[in-house]
């Protein structure tokens, strides 16, 4: 109990002090504090903390995570962490659904406002239950043909990254599913289980434990690469038979954690020394690969180029959608034809 | 694995984690922290295991669990506390636990209470830990047979579940609070298309309204405000009752303890809901199979062994679809799936291929966090009674800051802090009315379920409402609410006897178990 006293009591004074106290040349001087904007336990979570406590020893000092889930895609811990001062001692863990907050009536900032660090993510695969009749993506796409709007899928929340997948399967491919939204990835998966819907549309990482274990049965991956999978073979790439897929995918997790634009330079250069080392190193490369997780490594410039087009990408698909509060026209984000 | 080399395993998993002072310790410790967790308004298992997971970065695997898991198990237990002392439930998992704990309490008899709900609780940890064991895989098969149709049915007979145990005076006040609760959880986005409802424009009511600030609220703020009105305290002198496990009552419950571990474990397994749910159900169950189900709510101790019982029974439970499928049985579970996953592990049907031990292991490490969890609760039980001797002018004001912290604690959001008293009060006037608030709460946890499920079966069923009548664990649920409605019709309860007796039972007061 002490241990999560104090734990508790260092995060808030943290939090506290860094309004207080400026950052000069010698950052980091005490402990950083890293606030996630999901909830603990979900994948942003678990690379937000793997990923600060393997930076921590480079920087010399502690990471503290903390979760402040909430708002609109994550607007609670981006309006918090936005409105402490820029000096490096609150970083924000986000992943690439946050992009949508704008829009969605969230908070009224742009993407630009941070510094983003890319850990990397998991490739997106569409599945179907093991005893399905439908062997390939070709079978499902005819049949869908065969059948519009009849033939359920799932893949996660609306608007969520996975669900964009499916709408650019569906525009790719020119079939219409019947879309059955649900909370998270998890839900999604099971609803394939239970037979709910016919097919779903998650990550490999959060899709492989199911694959290999037989309950679910892949028939392509939503990424331009094949992947070969311990004990099943290798699932084919999903643009081999629909080559127009290339105009819409990949769309590609984007999961890391930010510093705010203003922090001054040599915040940024610390930073991403850390990150870079914290990357390369054996830890990350080796869960990644055991967990079918691409890294990134993006961050600065790059990163943030990254999160641009997925604000474009996200904010005008959810306006097609219908699902906008904020016209992304008076946000002034630009189409994602026109990046 | 055959079961020779399965207890092998288990025995040396035990004994390599025995052996080692500082796993013991952190044993001890962790569940300490989880009773304490689940004690305080506000602080639960889920934000314990959240909060612990990062501080078991650098340890190895088992270590981890056995931090995480005593909390875990710790925290489902220590929920009964408060309910049973003060009438405020530390956790929503023992809001159940207060109806007949604190009157209990009430009659100087705290202590005896909390001694059956830490060996109840012991109990129904075991019972889940054996079931997950035994019949995992057929556990988890059961639980795929829940679908939308299924969920909402569920989460609808919770509501009407607690409606009907709590009502002071007219059932239909306990429904009028369930509704209000499940009228009052459509505030917020819409969870499947994400369409703002009665936010009023106002950030801070798109996630909706937090349960946690509402549980402390309808709870809490109603019973300072009560005891300031009477200027009395929160509980009576506690006579020091006997607080190690009395056989004789646990014999005679064998089969309430049996049914409460079942019904656990069941709604454990089930994806998404847990411990919450376990406890309403279970109580009801008791209370409608009981030969004197009037002496319920009045400080009957089969009450609170029922929903003890059942919610320590879920931890097994939900960790049978987590270590199975990957999928989370419950909120802790879900937690607890990712800070596997940080440890990289990653529970579902391969865990059997790749780590044959880790099932035995997880049983193992759950056997000690049980054991820890009752040696700490037979210690602690009898000093917590103390708290109540505490003078009023100093209790009360401990109580409302804790009230405060606990809602503010979870997302540090200020807002929090004002729907919380705003609830108090409202929850106030409603109890003085004799409205129960229990239902009201449960509506609120159950509420975004019953929506979401139900509006999501319509879609996928394009408008039909036939898989209802189709589907056989619908049909049986189904079945369940209307039974549940019809009992609470005085019609309904003459022409039973009537049929009973021309089928020749005589004695109709007894129904079958």
């Amino acid at each position: 109990m002490k241990k999560i006293v104090t734990a508790l009591v260092s995060g808030v004074l943290a939090v506290s002090l860094s309004t207080s106290v400026m950052a000069k040349d010698r950052y980091p001087e005490r402990d950083i504090t890293n606030v996630v904007v999901w909830s603990a336990g979900g994948g942003t979570d678990v690379i937000n903390r793997m990923i600060t406590s393997e930076m921590a020893p480079f920087l010399d000092v502690n990471i503290n995570v903390t979760n402040r889930p909430g708002g609109v895609a994550g607007s609670l811990g981006m309006s918090y962490v936005h409105k402490l001062k820029a000096d490096g001692y609150t970083l924000v863990g986000l992943s690439e659904s946050v992009v949508a907050s704008a829009v969605q009536g969230g908070w009224d900032q742009r993407m630009d406002v941070w510094y983003p660090f890319i850990v990397g993510g998991s490739p997106d695969v569409i599945s179907v239950s093991e005893n399905s009749k439908y062997n390939s993506l070709e079978d499902l796409i005819s049949d869908v043909k065969a059948h519009p709007k009849t033939i359920k899928g799932s893949a996660g929340g609306a608007g969520s990254i996975h669900h964009l997948n499916l709408l650019a399967v569906a525009n790719g491919t020119n079939a219409e599913f019947n879309y059955i939204p649900y909370p998270g990835s998890a839900p999604a998966q099971t609803a394939v289980l239970t037979g709910e819907v016919d097919f779903v549309i998650t990550s490999l990482a959060e899709q492989q434990q199911l694959i290999k274990g037989g309950k679910l049965k892949p028939l392509a991956m939503l990424v331009e690469q094949s992947q070969e999978l311990d004990g099943v073979g290798v699932i084919p790439s999903a643009f081999d038979k629909f080559p127009s897929l290339t105009k819409h995918l990949p769309i590609m997790q984007a999961i890391g954690f930010a510093v705010k634009q203003e922090a001054s330079d040599s915040v940024k250069a610390k930073l991403t020394d850390a990150f870079n080392k914290a990357i390369a190193g054996p830890k990350l490369q080796e869960w990644a690969k055991s967990n079918y997780y691409v890294l990134s490594g993006l961050s600065g410039e790059a990163a943030s180029q990254e999160f641009a087009f997925l604000e474009s990408l996200f904010s005008w698909t959810l306006k097609d959608l219908g699902s906008v509060k904020v016209d992304p026209t008076a946000l002034g984000i630009p189409k994602p034809s026109e990046l | 694995m055959d079961i020779l080399s399965s207890f092998s395993v288990f025995g040396s998993t035990l004994l390599s984690l025995l052996s080692s002072p500082t796993n013991l310790l952190l044993l001890i410790g962790a569940s300490f922290a989880g009773i304490i967790f689940g004690a305080l308004p506000g602080l639960t298992a889920t934000l314990g295991v959240a909060l612990l997971t990062t501080l078991t970065y650098g340890m190895d695997v088992n270590t981890a669990l056995i931090a995480l898991l005593g909390l875990y198990v710790g925290a489902i237990y220590g929920g009964s506390y408060p309910s049973i002392l003060i009438n405020i439930p530390g956790t929503a998992a023992a809001a159940a636990t207060a109806l007949d704990g604190y009157p209990l309490a009430l009659k100087g008899q705290g202590g005896r209470a909390l001694g059956l709900t830490t060996t109840a609780s012991l109990i129904g940890t075991l019972m889940g830990i054996l079931v997950l064991v035994v019949a995992a895989p057929w556990v988890a098969k059961m639980a795929l047979q829940f679908t939308s149709f299924e969920f909402f049915l569920l989460a609808l007979f919770g509501i009407l579940i607690s409606g009907t145990l709590t009502s002071p005076d007219l059932v239909i006040k306990g429904w009028i609070a369930g509704l209000l609760g499940l009228a009052v959880s459509t505030i917020g986005r819409d969870p499947l298309q994400f369409f703002p409802r009665f936010t009023f424009d106002m950030p801070d009511l798109d996630q909706g309204l937090e349960v946690v600030p509402v549980l402390i609220g309808a709870f809490g703020i109603p019973q300072v405000i009560r005891a300031l009105r009477n200027k009395e305290s929160l509980g009576a002198m506690q006579e020091f009752g006997r607080i190690l496990p009395e056989w004789s009552t646990l014999f005679k419950n064998r089969k309430n303890i049996t049914r409460s571990s079942m019904i656990g474990i069941g709604i454990g397994a089930v994806p998404g809901i847990g411990e919450d749910i376990a406890g309403w159900v279970s109580y009801g169950a008791a209370k409608n199979t009981s030969t004197h189900s009037e002496t319920f709510g009045t400080g009957e101790p089969e009450g609170i062994i029922a929903s003890e019982t059942a919610n320590n029974a879920c931890i097994g439970g939900a960790l049978i679809p987590l270590l199975t499928l990957g999928i989370p049985g419950s909120p802790p579970a879900a937690m607890l799936l990712g800070a596997l996953m940080l440890h990289g592990i990653t529970p579902g049907p391969m865990i059997v291929v790749e780590d044959p031990d880790f099932l035995i292991e997880v049983t193992a490490i759950l056997v000690l966090c049980s054991i820890a969890m009752w040696i700490n609760g037979m210690f602690l039980a009898k000093q917590v009674v103390k708290v109540l001797s505490i003078p009023a002018p100093i209790f009360l004001p401990v109580v409302t800051l804790m009230c405060i912290l606990g809602s503010y604690a979870l997302g540090l959001n200020i807002f929090n802090l004002y729907m919380m008293v705003l609830v108090g009060v409202i929850a106030y006037f409603l109890g003085e009315m004799q409205y129960p608030i229990s239902p009201l709460v449960i509506g609120v946890i159950l509420g975004p379920m019953a929506d979401e499920n139900l509006r999501r079966a319509m879609m996928v069923s394009e408008g039909s409402l036939m898989p209802f009548l189709e589907r056989p664990v619908s049909i049986l649920l189904l079945l369940v609410i209307v039974l549940v409605l019809l009992s609470k019709v005085p019609q309904y309860q003459t022409l039973k006897s009537i049929i009973l007796k021309k089928l020749g039972f005589g004695r109709t007061s007894k129904k079958g178990a």
